[in-house]
């Protein structure tokens, strides 16, 4: 159907499982309706990405930039957590009938934005304080991993596949592997794909690659230690396995006899 | 803060209440929404370890709203305590009913999706309280 330059009021779209629906910061007005699917809220803390809420079908997202006006961005990320389906509403069709709602209505609707915007601020300082805690820890087992695996690791270059386990098995992000061992190897990717997908320590990831023609090993490991790649756009990635087959842990093995 | 006068015109009762004495109790019935006329309002939340501040509404505040817009005789989410003598209006109900099933469907659902997050929202501030002790 035509539609002569109008943007219809009301849209259906799909969302495939780990989309980004909405990125904290963008502007964008558009509310959106989870026709079916589940969608999760993310709100970034120090360049993490902390879920603060999962939303099911019949729930609204978008609303606070809506509700607040052009000028607030985006106060926090949707992701679909699983296939979905949402009806995206145009503001325009919105904004008409909200200016005409009585202003009592509206004023009730202004002081519960503020409580809620008030609440999600405190929310996500504690999931910072309590991620923070966390990495601590994971910092302290990554030095005692380092100093243990550098004993024992073989210098590489090959370019892997890999992609976060609870995404979709179409989900191929590009890696290179700079250097392997027995429990873990150190990996280089392009910041943009920590952009789509988080990567902080704790992320698990599979990831294949082929150690010579005809010899590929598949593996599942986690970030232990994150830093900055050498090549500006990078980062570098210190993953420990936790888990790899009987078989692909004797191609290895091999692999890495001198 | 001051009293809208479209807010105050459909006030059809007040009501003196004195320090610390409790104006809604949570797990209680009903879906009156009142405005605070004069002095302030803890709304507190019932924890394994007693009561939670989640915030403090002060002059124009409305206390009430979240089970108005529910629509559905769910018990008072939270409990509202004055913090010192307090003033409170009662709003017309049936009026405010009127308004508010009159208005379309998609607005009325996006006010009522922002009501369940912040009803959300106060749950995990409740339990990240708990969680780490906080009071």
């Amino acid at each position: 159907m035509k539609t002569e330059g109008k943007i219809p009021p009301v849209v259906r779209l799909q969302y495939v499982s780990g989309d980004l629906i909405i990125k904290e910061g963008d502007f964008g007005l558009s509310i959106y309706e989870i026709i079916s699917g589940k969608v999760g809220i993310f709100v970034d803390s120090s360049g993490t990405e902390i879920q603060v809420a999962t939303l099911d079908p019949g729930m609204i997202i978008g609303e606070m930039s809506f509700l607040t006006g052009t000028s607030s961005p985006r106060s926090a990320s949707a992701r679909a957590l699983e296939d979905c389906c949402l009806e995206a509403w145009h503001p325009n069709m919105i904004s008409t009938v909200y200016k005409k709602m009585p202003i009592i209505l509206g004023l009730i609707a202004g002081q519960s934005l503020k409580s809620l915007a008030r609440m999600n601020k405190t929310i996500s300082g504690y999931n910072s304080k309590k991620r923070k805690d966390e990495i601590k820890q994971i910092q302290q087992s990554s030095d005692r991993w380092s100093s243990r695996r550098s004993f024992y690791r073989k210098e590489f270059d090959k370019e892997c596949v890999y992609r976060p386990v609870n995404s979709p098995k179409s989900l191929k992000l590009i890696g290179r592997i700079k250097n392997i061992s027995r429990g873990g190897m150190q990996m280089v990717a392009k910041t943009s794909n920590s952009l789509d997908y988080s990567h902080v320590p704790g992320d698990k990831f599979f990831a294949s690659v082929y150690l010579k023609p005809g010899q590929q090993v598949n593996m599942t490991a986690k970030i232990v230690k994150l830093q900055k790649g050498e090549s500006a756009g990078t980062i570098s990635m210190g993953m420990a396995f936790t888990h790899m087959t009987q078989e692909d842990q004797k191609r290895l093995g091999f692999f890495l006899m001198p | 803060m001051t009293i809208d006068p479209q807010v105050y015109s459909i006030v059809v009762n007040e009501e003196s209440f004195p320090d610390k004495s409790v104006i809604i109790k949570e797990g209680s019935g009903g879906d009156w929404i009142h405005v605070i006329l004069e002095g302030r309002v803890k709304i507190k939340k019932q924890t394994s370890k007693g009561l939670l501040t989640i915030e403090t509404l002060t002059v124009g505040d409305f206390i009430g709203a979240m089970e108005f817009l529910k629509q559905s005789k769910v018990p008072r989410f939270t409990s509202a305590i004055a913090d010192g003598p307090v003033l409170v209006g009662t709003l017309d109900a049936e009026l405010l009913k009127k308004d508010w099933e009159s208005q379309p469907l998609r607005l009325k659902k996006l006010i009522s999706s922002l009501m369940q997050n912040l009803e959300d929202a106060i749950t995990n501030f409740v339990d990240l309280a708990e969680a780490s002790k906080l009071r």
